[in-house]
């Protein structure tokens, strides 16, 4: 008798409850985008981008944090039978051909498109469509780093005067990282890669799951150098009127990325998906070129003047999506096998 | 007279189906993930994981900081165990209080205080800089090592203290004043005759204290970085969420359950076969003051027991006024963080999520106290009145608290992928989880109250012809009004700040206070995770004031 008091009860009590939650989370369902944790995050363009896309459109967007690169790939992977996301934001092209794979994404032939210039169209059919690309490269805090003492090779990062002075990224989570892991393939080769990357733990002061964390800890101060891209510079000098973090430029070559935007297959909302890659592509170039610092796919965006301090490197490097889609695992594994050593 | 222990018997069939259900399907789950492959038992998971060098690593790395752990735990609070078993000073209530702190604060939060405390530009190196005229930070100990040692020596180390002064005060004199007075000097009276006997002590401190640290989460998450620094329970974490393998995730969490029930077995024996039957006795302390050396120690110590426990707190709090135009521009006071946290800003990125899981905390924070204290209620009655079997349903009570809180998310995080529950479930399966997590905390509260209530007040109600349903509504839980408002609010103290089975059974759009605060202090907003970070102190504080003020009038 008792009993049945209690479990109506706690009934009672979880039903008044629970739909209390719906409160502190969404009030009806809007269009839901996946984005890598910088996009949304405190230095990102997705509160600007997202606010002039609701001001023009009408449409509610919600933008979520899925972690890094890698990390929401594997989520978005994951939840494929009954997905949140409408719109994903981020899936670079070294990490493409696992998306395809999977089947995620449905193709769309934007009418933007053609404002892209030929060599970012990473995937010919159109399933991810370039929104900005950029180049990998170190960044240092000029007050800490001497001129004379700034590296000028990968191979320069591993002298004993940078013990403990790099912040990396985790290639098995992170895109930034991965890029990183496929530049240091490039320059030494299958040979040498691990070489250098067993000289890294006594350089790295951490490696961090993320390119946010990493960002944050450098310009903490808690470390002189960072994994990062060429055009890091421009948010400093925009934001900031700052220019004591300057992008290395390594005569050897920089790894180069391009970001891809993709509509689901499993979205209900396809329409309003398309509307916001079309403003994806198209308006919100300038402030994803000036936030995310990246640069901007769509040709007719127009530089601020800040991508002046954005050091363009001679030699861009890139790595087939099928090789790497090859070869990942086992380089991911050899990768772990060393750094846990 | 005799149907009132049916009717307490009854009692306790409701909260074991709960909590056998809250607890043993996870696990079930869990074990079945990990072993089975298409329908048949496999060992396949568990051997390729222990033969693989990687993993073997971090089984090693996790054994490694745990000891090391330990140890640096044991050189910290063994002298505070001595300090408080011998001497009589004014302030020594105020460091055992103290000493209560770590138990009551969630990981995440020491985590935040450490990187704010010990970091190259946290607070003390900021404070040596500028005393000593440095360019460079002094103490370089945050991403390192030792930095996860010092945060577990941290948490620990008034483990050891309490448990060790506890046993040590309740030492007879006797046998000491007898050593002495047949010539043995005072350091070997203390190595031959009272050490032996605060051994059995000291050992069940160092392995309770492995035992959290092999464990241990958000410390090794946050401080921890790269493969060299990981350990079993983070692997587990990362292979679940990160790299989406909840069964690779499962072999490693047999293992670590294993580990662990070893360790717990071997800590059960070693209780058994160790103590000593001694009668506990007030220890009087010695009268004569101590020489002015050792006064200076011991004041050095509480100084230093002082500044370690309030310094990463006192950060937190301080850093959560403190607003910033840009990264590189001057600190101000401010509010500008609380007000983003109530909403009364709009504020970009991690922090714009805080105000619903403030909302989102609270709420679960309630229901998990609600049922936990409901739960803990009814099987201790039983336990205490129904007089059969009872020690075995209080072990199982206890169970959770072996059970790593990783692998209790894991477990949920299986029961999620049976039936994909929508964001409205998710929360729901959280709450179920707390409640778990929580539900030997409030036992261990609740039981004693029941304990020390006379049986003779419910045969006196039974007489005067009260049914055991109404003496137990309107005599029992009156008098243990005091004792559930403590499980409660430590209930709710506890959900609040839980965690680690947070994260793993978080999606993205989970949000909680101590899951937005690990975002925060991944994008680097210390700021807005101080002013997280502020509000558990305050319910910590909260609780384990309460908690204090429970044990000085227990019913």
């Amino acid at each position: 008798m008792k009993m049945h008091r209690f479990v109506l009860g706690v009934c009672i009590t979880l039903t008044i409850a629970f739909p209390l939650f719906s409160m502190g989370t969404q009030k009806e369902r809007p269009l839901t985008v996946y984005a890598y944790d910088s996009f949304s995050g405190d230095w990102g363009p997705g509160e600007e981008v997202v606010s002039s896309f609701e001001a023009k459109h009408g449409i509610p967007v919600r933008v979520i944090s899925a972690g890094d690169g890698l990390e929401m790939l594997t989520k978005v992977i994951a939840e494929k039978d009954r997905p949140y996301a409408d719109v994903v934001i981020g899936i670079s092209d070294e990490m493409a051909t696992k998306a395809y794979r999977a089947d995620l994404f449905e193709p769309y032939h934007s009418p933007i498109l053609s404002e892209i210039p030929e060599f970012l169209h990473f995937d010919p059919e159109h399933r991810l469509l370039p929104f900005d690309y950029g180049n990998f490269a170190f960044i240092i805090d000029s007050e800490r780093i001497p001129e004379e003492d700034r590296p000028k090779s990968l191979a320069d990062l591993t002298h004993p005067r940078f013990r403990k002075s790099l912040i990396l990224i985790d290639p098995r989570t992170s895109s930034v990282g991965l890029g990183l892991l496929l530049w240091t393939i490039r320059i030494f080769g299958e040979e040498g890669w691990l070489d250098w990357w067993e000289a890294m733990k006594d350089q790295a002061l951490t490696i961090t799951d993320g390119w946010s964390s990493a960002y944050g800890l450098f310009t903490e101060g808690e470390a002189p150098i960072v994994l990062s891209y060429t055009t890091s510079p421009v948010y400093h000098y925009t934001y900031e009127g700052s220019t004591r973090y300057q992008a290395l430029i390594f005569d050897e070559g920089h790894q180069t990325t391009i970001e891809g935007v993709g509509m689901l297959r499993s979205s209900s909302r396809k329409e309003e998906a398309k509307l916001f890659i079309d403003f994806l592509l198209g308006e919100a170039q300038l402030p994803i070129a000036m936030a995310n610092s990246m640069y901007p796919a769509n040709g007719n965006t127009p530089l601020s003047e800040g991508f002046a301090y954005a050091p363009k490197p001679k030699v861009s490097l890139r790595m087939a999506s099928e090789v790497i889609e090859k070869n990942l695992d086992r380089w991911l594994h050899e990768w772990t096998e060393v750094m846990s050593r | 007279m005799k149907d009132y222990r049916r009717f307490y018997r009854q009692k306790s069939i409701g909260p074991l189906i709960i909590l056998f259900s809250l607890f043993i399907l996870p696990l079930a789950l869990t074990i079945r993930s990990g072993l089975w492959e298409e329908g048949s038992f496999t060992v396949k998971r568990i051997v390729s994981a222990l033969i693989d060098p990687y993993t073997q690593r971090i089984l090693l790395f996790t054994l490694k900081q745990a000891l090391y752990s330990t140890l640096a735990s044991l050189v910290i609070g063994l002298p505070g165990a001595y300090i408080l078993a011998t001497y009589s000073f004014r302030g020594k209530k105020l460091i055992r209080a103290l000493a209560t702190i770590p138990f009551v604060l969630p990981s995440i939060l020491v985590v935040l205080g450490f990187v704010i405390f010990f970091g190259n530009t946290g607070t003390l190196n900021t404070i040596l800089m500028k005393v000593f005229d440095l360019d460079d930070p002094p103490v370089k100990i945050l991403y390192s090592f030792a930095a996860i040692i010092l945060a577990h020596a941290f948490y620990n180390f008034p483990i050891v203290m309490s448990i060790v002064a506890t046993a040590w005060e309740g030492l007879d004199t006797k046998l000491e004043a007898a050593a002495a007075t047949l010539g043995s000097s005072p350091r070997k009276v203390l190595r031959t005759i009272t050490l032996p006997r605060l051994f059995p002590s000291i050992i069940s401190a160092a392995v309770l204290v492995f035992l959290f640290c092999f464990n241990s989460f958000a410390i090794i998450l946050v401080l921890g970085g790269g493969p060299r620094f990981t350990t079993l329970e983070v692997e587990i974490y990362r292979q679940a969420r990160m790299m989406g393998d909840p069964s690779g995730a499962s072999a490693l969490a047999i293992v670590s359950l294993l580990i662990n029930g070893i360790l717990f077995f071997g800590y059960a024996l070693g209780q058994r076969k160790l103590t000593v039957a001694e009668p506990m006795v007030e220890r009087a302390f010695e009268e004569r003051r101590p020489t002015p050396i050792r006064t200076f120690f011991i004041l050095l110590y509480s100084l230093f027991t002082i500044l370690f426990l309030l310094g990463p707190i006192l950060a937190v709090l301080s850093r959560s006024f403190i607003g910033s135009a840009s990264r590189a521009g001057e600190a101000t006071f401010s509010i500008t963080w609380y007000r983003q946290l109530l909403g009364l800003e709009r504020p970009p990125g991690h922090m714009s999520s805080a105000l619903a899981a403030l909302i989102n905390s609270t709420l679960i924070g309630v229901a998990v106290s609600i049922l936990t204290v409901t739960l803990a209620l009814l099987l201790s009655v039983s336990i205490v009145r129904r007089n059969k079997s009872s020690s075995a349903l209080e072990l199982f009570g206890m169970l959770p608290m072996m059970t790593s809180s990783v692998i209790i998310g894991l477990g949920y995080v299986l029961i999620a992928r049976l039936f994909r529950p929508s964001l409205f479930g998710t929360y729901l399966l959280i709450t179920l989880a707390h409640t778990v997590i929580a539900f030997p905390f409030a036992l261990r509260t609740i039981l004693p109250g029941v304990r020390s209530l006379p049986e003779a007040y419910l045969h006196a109600s039974y007489t005067l012809g009260f049914s055991p349903g109404k003496t137990f509504r309107t005599i029992e839980i009156p008098l243990l009004r005091r004792t559930l408002l403590t499980a409660a609010i430590f209930s709710f103290a506890l959900s609040l700040g839980e965690f680690n089975a947070t994260l793993i059974l978080s999606g993205s759009q989970v949000v909680t206070l101590p899951v937005v605060m690990y975002r925060l202090i991944g994008s680097y907003h210390f700021q807005g995770a101080c002013a997280l970070g502020s509000i558990l102190i305050i319910t910590s504080g909260l609780a384990f004031f309460l908690g204090e003020v429970a044990k000085g009038d227990s019913v």
